[in-house]
């Protein structure tokens, strides 16, 4: 008895299933299939149960009269069961995926119980049938990085754009969109393998719920919905609240791509923007007009590619925060995220620097009174805050590193001591510096005045030496740049 | 009380050193001195070298006391003494 199957078992279902088939009353024909009923009658309890689980599992006597049973199944197939293998099979894939509409093989499956005399056939339609039920553990490894994909909607656009021309043939029950996504991808990688293509999404009901991707048509909706109320409300007349508004935002806008020389992407959006923007210049208040000149003075600093973006948030971010502005906030509010909405898609770069920057700049300007049309003291107003935290926020790297080394948790007040202690301790040191570099007649201290210094601490010794301290205690990358290492062609860096 | 000013311990550090943070101190300290391309690396490593000695010095104080607890006492006692 060689252990040779010659279809080669994939899945201890298709063993199971043949072997509680290959029971019926038809079996025993032939000696071996005494003997091989004798053994499954005995073995058929306890290894249809451990069959479904795994075969690794069984213990090698069982799985090597499991596969004798199922060999034997296959003499016996071939001789006599050729009706049944197929139908059996085709049993088992029914039994087993109830939910799949198959498209295409079905037409493997159709012909299958017809043409009963050609052995070859058959046995090419049992191979084509077990194949079917690869698929069925395939989709489940595909649906995997379908579930990935959907983070990319870039990719799923072209894939449905792609999917489109090719599910031509293919008839598509489920919505077009919604499953689309999911089914495409699945389809699309599944081509290659000649399965379903939409019942993907019909076994796992779960991925249809992917939002299709609805951002383009938004982002065109609102352009077109801004244009339309940035054209009609200067006309109109409205109230000065949406005009004060949207001044700022429209000025925002209009200071950016006046200031950029090429219109990034929203030479669309600029037309419009402009003739609202003069528009409602005219009819702008001292206000509006500060308010634009403290953004013009601010709009210029920075890079200005960037501004559209910052302007958009900022004043996405005053709208939302409810300014002092007599002001309808939820036209405003609702307009501004609109047009920021339709901006960041089209601006590519966020500035979350910027954005802070424009906040310290626009926090002061709706406070003064709108009377006061002059530029407020600005570093006056935002320059403590900034002085202490940036110091607080390096110093408290340096807490952490305590907390870190000390291994033990440690009361808050503990850590303000810390604190207080690192400031004395920079004093000092910038203090020893400065006298050791006067000692060397110098003006600049160099990493001599350090060494030096750590040597009276006590860290740098005779038998540790300060690259010893480097390497141990610094980053690889900080090493490269501090001890000097030999490069190719003959180069050492850094210079000694 | 003590309980709820507990700070909890991070695992993970980052290893950078502030560099724009040295250099602003040190610079607001001694606005006529200079200091060198790699010199806040030093003092990056100075200071970490400072910092673990005193950490090990308030664990040492706390262990003493038997608190289970770093309090404002053993760092102050640790950095009267170095």
């Amino acid at each position: 008895m060689a252990d040779h199957n010659p279809d080669g078992d994939p899945t201890p279902r298709t063993l199971l299933r043949r072997v509680l088939d290959t029971a019926d009353p038809r079996t025993p024909r032939r000696p071996r299939s005494a003997r091989a009923g004798a053994q499954r009658a005995l073995l058929e309890t306890a290894s249809s149960r451990r069959l479904s689980g795994q075969t690794k599992t069984i213990a090698k006597g069982r799985s090597r009269g499991a596969r004798s049973i199922g060999r034997s199944a296959h003499v016996q197939a071939r001789g006599h069961l050729e009706e049944q293998t197929p139908r059996t099979l085709l049993k088992n894939i029914l039994l087993t995926a109830p939910e799949s509409s198959i498209l295409m093989p079905e037409s493997v499956v159709k012909p299958v119980p017809a043409p009963q005399v050609v052995q070859p056939s058959r046995r090419e339609s049992s191979r084509g049938s077990l194949e079917l039920q690869l698929p069925e553990l395939e989709p489940s490894t595909t649906l995997a990085p379908g579930l990935l994909a959907p983070g990319r909607r870039k990719q799923r656009l072209r894939l449905s754009m792609f999917q489109q021309g090719v599910d031509q043939g293919l008839p598509l029950s489920q919505e077009p969109q919604g499953n689309a996504d999911a089914s495409s991808l699945t389809s699309s990688l599944n081509l290659t393998f000649a399965t379903p293509l939409q019942p993907q999404s019909v076994q796992r009901p779960g991925l249809a719920r992917r939002p299709p991707a609805r951002r383009a048509v938004d982002v065109g909706a609102f352009l077109r919905d801004l244009r339309d109320t940035s054209l009609a409300p200067p006309s109109p007349g409205k109230p000065a609240q949406f005009l004060a508004g949207e001044a700022e935002e429209v000025d925002a806008f209009a200071l950016g791509f006046l200031s950029t020389s090429s219109g990034v992407s929203g030479e669309d959006e600029v037309e419009p923007l402009h003739n609202g923007v003069e528009e409602a210049e005219k009819k702008m208040k001292e206000e509006g007009v500060s308010v634009s000149e403290m953004e013009a003075t601010g709009a210029q600093g920075p890079s200005r590619a960037e501004e559209p973006e910052g302007h958009t948030q900022v004043t996405e971010a005053e709208g939302s925060q409810g300014t002092a502005e007599a002001e309808g906030p939820g036209a405003s509010s609702g307009d501004e995220d609109a047009s920021s909405r339709a901006a960041s898609p089209e601006l590519a770069s966020s500035t979350p620097e910027s954005l802070q920057a424009r906040r310290h700049h626009q926090f002061p300007e709706p406070a003064p009174p709108p009377g006061a049309a002059v530029c407020p003291p600005r570093s006056r107003t935002t320059g403590p805050r900034p002085r202490q935290d940036p110091h607080k926020a390096g110093l408290s790297h340096y807490v952490k590193l305590f907390s870190f080394f000390a291994k033990m948790p440690m009361e808050r007040k503990a850590l303000e001591m810390v604190e207080k202690c690192l400031d004395k301790y920079f004093q000092h040191l910038c203090d020893d510096l400065e006298v050791f570099a006067a000692h060397a007649g110098r003006k600049t201290v160099k990493p001599e005045d350090l060494e030096l210094l750590m040597r009276r601490q006590g860290l740098v010794t005779d038998q540790v030496s300060l690259h010893v301290l480097v390497e141990r205690h610094l980053p690889l990358e900080y090493r490269q740049l501090l001890i000097p290492c030999a490069y190719s062609g003959n180069s050492v860096f850094p210079a000694q | 009380m003590a309980l709820s000013t507990i700070v909890s311990q991070k695992k993970q550090i980052k290893r950078k050193a502030p560099r724009g943070f040295l250099k602003r101190v040190f610079k607001r300290q001694k606005p006529q001195l200079r200091l060198e391309k790699s010199g806040d690396l030093l003092v990056h490593l100075n200071c970490l070298l400072f910092v673990h000695r005193l950490a090990e010095e308030s664990r040492t104080n706390a262990c003493e006391s038997k608190c289970r607890v770093i309090n404002k006492e053993h760092v102050l006692a640790a950095a009267k003494v170095s």
